[in-house]
């Protein structure tokens, strides 16, 4: 350590900082929007008749802004942060780093507007018009020549596992946007997917769960391998774990898409595959989950007084749970119960909020400080946004586990001569309860983030006054 | 360099100009971890062989168990029907009051009906009959009926439908009466149930009520609906004209929706269920009619 001259004059942390902003920013909006839907749920009178705040529209809007404006956000800003430090190298273009903002950027605003107007393709997570997934892929493409150009500038021999996944995310996005979104414009705001019927759904649902298996695991997944043992202070725990856990996960992954659509149009034995792949992601899944938290292996006193420590353990436990969940949902006679309930739900914000969330707030609170060159406003926020958040989540998923499950129960329920036991809408009377008790703990996650908003506006701004001091 | 407990690091290093240098160790793969994998993938070989799974260029692997989710769904389906087929034919031989005689068949009748009903009543007559909160679709479950509670006149509602017809009488909505007679003829149907202590107006509203208003020709002389009330000591035609002197109220029994309803008069429709009839939509068959028949008449106020 110490021979080679000092780097870190010479990154590019302005536009980590601008995605970062831009990241805290969009949880806030994303949360406070998925808080609206709860209420929406529980009370459907609240739209107030009103089309542009309607459930239907409003929904695709909070699953973009949480997946791609705050999750994007976040791998934006830990990707140029990681492999900066990783490669002892500047971003490969000032201007391809600000083309990826702005237009990120200018992306989340269009379909700020779009959504609630109506316009979408009608496609899940791949709602955008297809102007708007034109403008995606150029971003994506400046984000892949800017991260693939730096990591070619390294002046470190080898290429840091983080990277690794952050790649294979960049690559696989692409592969999956530009495939799914494969249409015929008729107008400006309209177009026609050249896939119909259930190849349709097929490509749908590929590209939908390997958004969540790549987006939202292998992306976050590369930021734990910097963050942790970074936070940690302690070596990453199995190198050749990460390798085979890696391949493996990036193998399996991309098959598991049909489990979403089971007793569907879709050919049985499409299912099964389905259905195996995602039995045997399992174990490749749990390979991080066992490198991050064997990571603490030696250091377990640390989480007694480092709040940011416990953000990371707390969401890796929650992807543990969630990455063996979602398996298990995929079995067919599970899914025969699971499918179209609020389990479904529930399943995704363990996934959402206890794992990319929490262990994006931990990389948040592990970067500000580095990227002010200030210290933290105040530690003991940290720990209430970690109770806040941790509280929240479990709140939200209890409620949807109940919920879904008596739901699923409910639909199935037969009486002795054979007919059904409960009409639809009894079902949905039942779910009212747990419906407000998701709510709560939406609220109560919702809370957590502005008080990082908070901590993190004063560390800045702390830093501004600091600022001149330190120069001198 | 770390403390490794024997475990060597790779030696590779990363990020070492500032905090802690990224390094890692080359721990084995857990054991657990390695065979619980090949475990994982033993098991979905067998679940290969068992189930369909396997595309070719000409179908695809059909699995030992001859599982398909069609066939899954023609067995469920098949058992249902042999366990309700006993009871099916009975119902299709019998008529409505020798079911309802039958104790069992009544509750299977009720059970296959209550299911019908969640399904195409409750979303205007409410979960059980109860009745919803915006008015104008009877509630089920008490014994105020507009053309009559018995399981025959029950099933001829169900089977045509039914329509309810209330005219407009202000003259801005079509009628030939003025405001002032508007809330003359309300404060009278008002005072029927006690709700109105202007005499004088009840006297007006009274008056046209016999009179030219000719709501006694529906309502009867007595105000108390079609089914139950007289004109002229004559029964009144079935036209579902309800009872006014009962405080169950189709619309709302407050003044401003009493006044609504006689100013710009309403329009009721129960669609008509049966095969038989020309309406378009959902139509039942004859044994989910009968159901949901003698489910309706179970609810409360069958007579």
């Amino acid at each position: 350590m110490g021979q080679q001259p000092n780097m870190m004059q010479t990154y590019d942390y302005e536009v980590i900082k601008k995605f970062t902003i831009a990241a805290i920013i969009y949880a806030i909006v994303g949360f406070l929007v998925g808080v609206i839907l709860a209420l929406e749920l529980t009370f459907p009178d609240l739209n107030g008749g009103i089309p542009y705040i309607s459930f239907g529209r409003l929904r695709p809007l909070h699953t973009s802004a949480v997946i791609f404006a705050f999750g994007g956000s976040v791998l934006f800003a830990t990707s140029y942060y990681i492999v900066q430090r990783t490669s002892k190298a500047r971003l490969f273009s000032d201007f391809l780093s600000n083309l990826t903002f702005w237009g990120w950027n200018l992306v989340v605003v269009l379909v700020v507007i779009t959504y609630p107007l109506g316009l979408t393709q009608g496609k899940e997570y791949a709602e955008p018009i297809w102007p708007i997934d034109l403008l995606i892929t150029v971003v994506w493409v400046a984000y892949f020549i800017n991260y693939v150009g730096t990591l070619a500038r390294r002046k470190e021999p080898h290429i840091y596992v983080a990277n690794w996944f952050y790649l294979a995310f960049i690559i696989t996005v692409a592969l999956l946007h530009i495939v799914n979104n494969l249409a015929i414009p008729i107008n400006l705001t309209d177009s026609y997917s050249i896939f119909s019927g259930v190849q349709d759904a097929m490509i749908q649902w590929w590209y939908g769960h390997n958004a969540v298996g790549f987006f939202l695991t292998a992306a976050f997944l590369g930021l734990m391998y910097y963050f942790v043992p970074k936070q940690a202070e302690r070596p990453v725990y199995s190198y050749r774990l990460s390798i085979v856990h890696f391949w493996a996960l990036s193998f399996m992954y991309i098959w598991a898409g049909p489990h979403h659509l089971h007793y569907t149009a879709l050919p049985d034995w499409a299912g099964t595959l389905g259905a195996t792949f995602s039995i045997m992601l399992l174990l490749p899944s749990w390979g991080g989950m066992i490198n991050g938290i064997m990571t603490l292996s030696g250091a377990w006193h640390k989480l007694r007084t480092d709040p940011i420590l416990r953000f990371f353990i707390v969401s890796l436990s929650f992807y543990g749970m969630s990455t063996f969940e979602g398996p298990l949902m995929s079995i067919k006679s599970v899914n025969a119960l699971s499918h179209y309930t609020d389990w479904t739900i529930g399943h995704v914000h363990s996934g959402a909020l206890g794992w990319v969330a929490m262990v994006s707030f931990g990389a948040i609170y592990h970067m500000v400080p580095r990227l002010w060159g200030v210290a933290i406003y105040s530690k003991g926020l940290i720990n209430l946004h970690f109770w806040l958040a941790t509280i929240g989540v479990v709140i939200y998923i209890v409620a949807m586990w109940i919920s879904g499950i008596m739901q699923g129960l409910m639909w199935r329920a037969y009486d002795s001569f054979g007919n059904l036991s409960y009409s639809f809408a009894e079902s949905v009377a039942a779910m009212h309860p747990y419906y407000l008790i998701r709510t709560i703990g939406g609220v109560v996650f919702l809370v957590g983030a502005l008080v990082m908003a908070f901590n993190i506006i004063m560390t800045v701004r702390g830093g501004a006054k600091q600022a001149p001091a330190t120069i001198g | 360099m770390a403390d490794n407990k024997g475990v060597e690091t790779t030696g590779h290093q990363w990020d070492d100009d500032e905090g802690y240098p990224l390094q890692e160790f080359n721990n084995p793969l857990p054991k657990w971890w390695l065979y619980t994998f090949y475990a994982t993938i033993i098991w979905s070989f067998i679940y290969w062989v068992l189930y369909p799974a396997w595309p070719s260029a000409n179908g695809f692997t059909k699995g030992v168990l001859g599982w398909s989710m069609h066939t899954e769904f023609k067995e469920d389906m098949a058992a249902v029907q042999v366990q309700q087929k006993a009871f099916n034919d009975q119902m299709e031989r019998l008529s409505l009051q020798e079911i309802a005689k039958d104790n069992k068949l009544l509750q299977y009748a009720i059970s296959g009906g209550k299911a019908v009903f969640g399904d195409y009543c409750a979303p205007c007559h409410g979960t059980g009959g109860i009745g919803v909160k915006t008015g104008g679709f009877p509630t089920l479950a008490d014994d105020d009926w507009l053309f009559g509670g018995n399981l025959e006149t029950i099933h001829e509602t169900i089977s045509g439908g039914r329509v309810g017809q209330m005219p407009a009488h202000l003259k801005s909505a079509g009628g030939n009466f003025s405001d002032a007679q508007v809330d003359d003829l309300t404060s009278y149907v008002l005072s029927l149930t006690g709700q109105s202590k202007d005499a004088a107006a009840n006297q007006r509203g009274d008056a046209l009520f016999h009179g030219d208003a000719g709501c006694k020709g529906c309502h009867g002389d007595k105000g108390n609906g079609s089914l139950k009330g007289t004109v002229d000591g004559s029964p009144l035609p079935p036209i579902g004209a309800p009872n006014l002197t009962d405080a169950i109220w189709l619309y709302g029994g407050d003044r401003q929706t009493v006044r609504d309803s006689i100013a710009k008069g309403r329009s009721g429709k129960m669609p008509a269920w049966s095969k038989e009839s020309k309406e378009v939509g959902k139509k039942l068959d004859p044994l989910a009619l009968k159901q949901v028949t003698i489910y309706v008449h179970s609810l409360g106020g069958g007579q």
